[in-house]
């Protein structure tokens, strides 16, 4: 999962208002939680968010598809949701 | 593996199907995307260095700010459409820090100097213009979800530049004297040189799978169209002339000049009366790249191996 520079990949979520759901907007590299956050803000600067939150890509446990990029965070011998 | 056939992805695709995963793709989807992702980080990145050489033309501090706000749209661009491309298994390391500079798959516009602030501001009207057609036209009909998405952001912002770039076209040409003036200088090689950016002609053009697989949804033709329908009237609201005008009678927009035709980049001048070249010709120009790609390629990563041997 680590990419150049020793950075991992972080999920970004955000909801542009209140009373809106958190949708998944994009990802960033980053190497650690805070760099992480600052990367996230200026990269996705296109609204002004309510709120914005970043996730480890590995945080990320797939329940019913085994596809994608989290796929490889499917503990091992479960099998479906 | 995918559990497809090019012919059942084709097909589903076609019923309006939209991949979310790699795992779905077959090698010929998954190579069509891979060509198009690199051709729009690349172009992402390389718009930087040459907005951020031409920001040292800004007039004021406010428009330093402005000028910047796009180089730092354009880099989070880049960075969105790399990582999209991580993702397919294409390291992000390689494309931007493994390859020589003329390698980089970017339109020859940006291999060329910006050298004033005229120049920036038509550049943002032009090229970035150009940048909403293609990717706006991906955006509304790409079947990969994740580049779908990605390109909301992109879109947006790029509106912001292009509007920046017409405000400012507009204050220079109600300026009149030397200010329209190098305006025209501008318009006169930078609107040749969008027109070229939209590559062959349709009849021309082998089929790369790309409308197929539904990863943009126009022809270079048709986008090139669209392109000349808002720039061609733009310019004549402000007294600039280009070379193309509206026929009629066919509906669409004609060009007045041979094309393509050669170019003369240390005179920034387009050879018209050399007349019409062949597109292998044009394919040479651009794979000898312009005079600013090794210093635009060198200034995004100079300083790559000292910071990471510190670090390691």
């Amino acid at each position: 999962m680590r990419t150049g520079l020793g950075e991992d990949v972080y999920e970004v979520f955000a909801r542009k208002n209140r009373g809106e759901p958190l949708r998944h907007i994009g990802y960033i590299d980053a190497p650690g939680d805070e760099l992480a956050r600052v990367y996230a803000w200026k990269t996705y600067d296109e609204e002004n968010w309510f709120e914005m939150c970043v996730v480890p890509r590995g945080a990320v446990i797939p329940v019913n598809r085994v596809e994608g990029p989290w796929a490889g965070n499917v503990p091992e011998g479960t099998h479906g949701p | 593996m995918t559990p497809y056939t090019e012919d059942e992805l084709k097909k589903k695709i076609r019923g309006g199907y939209i991949l979310e995963s790699p795992e779905e793709m077959t090698p010929g989807y998954r190579r069509a995307l891979i060509v198009q992702l690199t051709v729009q980080a690349d172009t992402e990145l390389m718009s930087a260095p040459a907005y951020w050489f031409a920001a040292r033309h800004a007039p004021s501090t406010n428009t330093q700010v402005s000028a910047h706000a796009i180089i730092q749209d354009e880099l989070a661009h880049a960075n969105i459409a790399y990582r999209l491309l991580e993702d397919l298994g294409v390291s992000k390391e390689q494309l931007v820090y493994g390859r020589e500079p003329h390698e980089f798959k970017h339109p020859y516009g940006f291999d060329q100097p910006l050298d004033n602030w005229a120049e920036l501001v038509v550049a943002n009207g032009f090229f970035d213009r150009a940048g909403i057609c293609l990717l706006g036209d991906v955006h509304r009909n790409t079947s990969y979800g994740p580049l779908k998405r990605a390109l909301v952001k992109v879109d947006m912002e790029e509106t912001f530049h292009l509007r920046h770039g017409e405000v400012w076209m507009r204050r220079l040409a109600r300026a009149g004297g030397a200010a329209t003036e190098l305006l025209q200088r501008c318009v006169d090689w930078m609107f040749p040189m969008t027109i070229e950016w939209f590559g062959l002609p349709d009849d021309l053009k082998h089929h790369s799978g790309q409308l197929d697989y539904k990863l943009k949804g126009l022809t270079n033709d048709e986008l090139r169209q669209v392109w000349m329908s808002s720039t061609v009237p733009l310019c004549e609201s402000l007294g600039l002339s280009v070379p193309a005008h509206y026929d009629e009678d066919g509906d669409e927009y004609v060009l007045e000049y041979p094309f393509p035709c050669e170019y003369d980049p240390d005179a920034k001048r387009w050879l018209f009366e050399d007349g019409e070249i062949t597109w292998q010709a044009v394919f040479e120009r651009w794979k000898g790249r312009g005079p600013m790609n090794e210093i635009y390629v060198d200034s995004v990563r100079r300083s790559r191996g000292s910071v990471t041997s510190w670090l390691n």
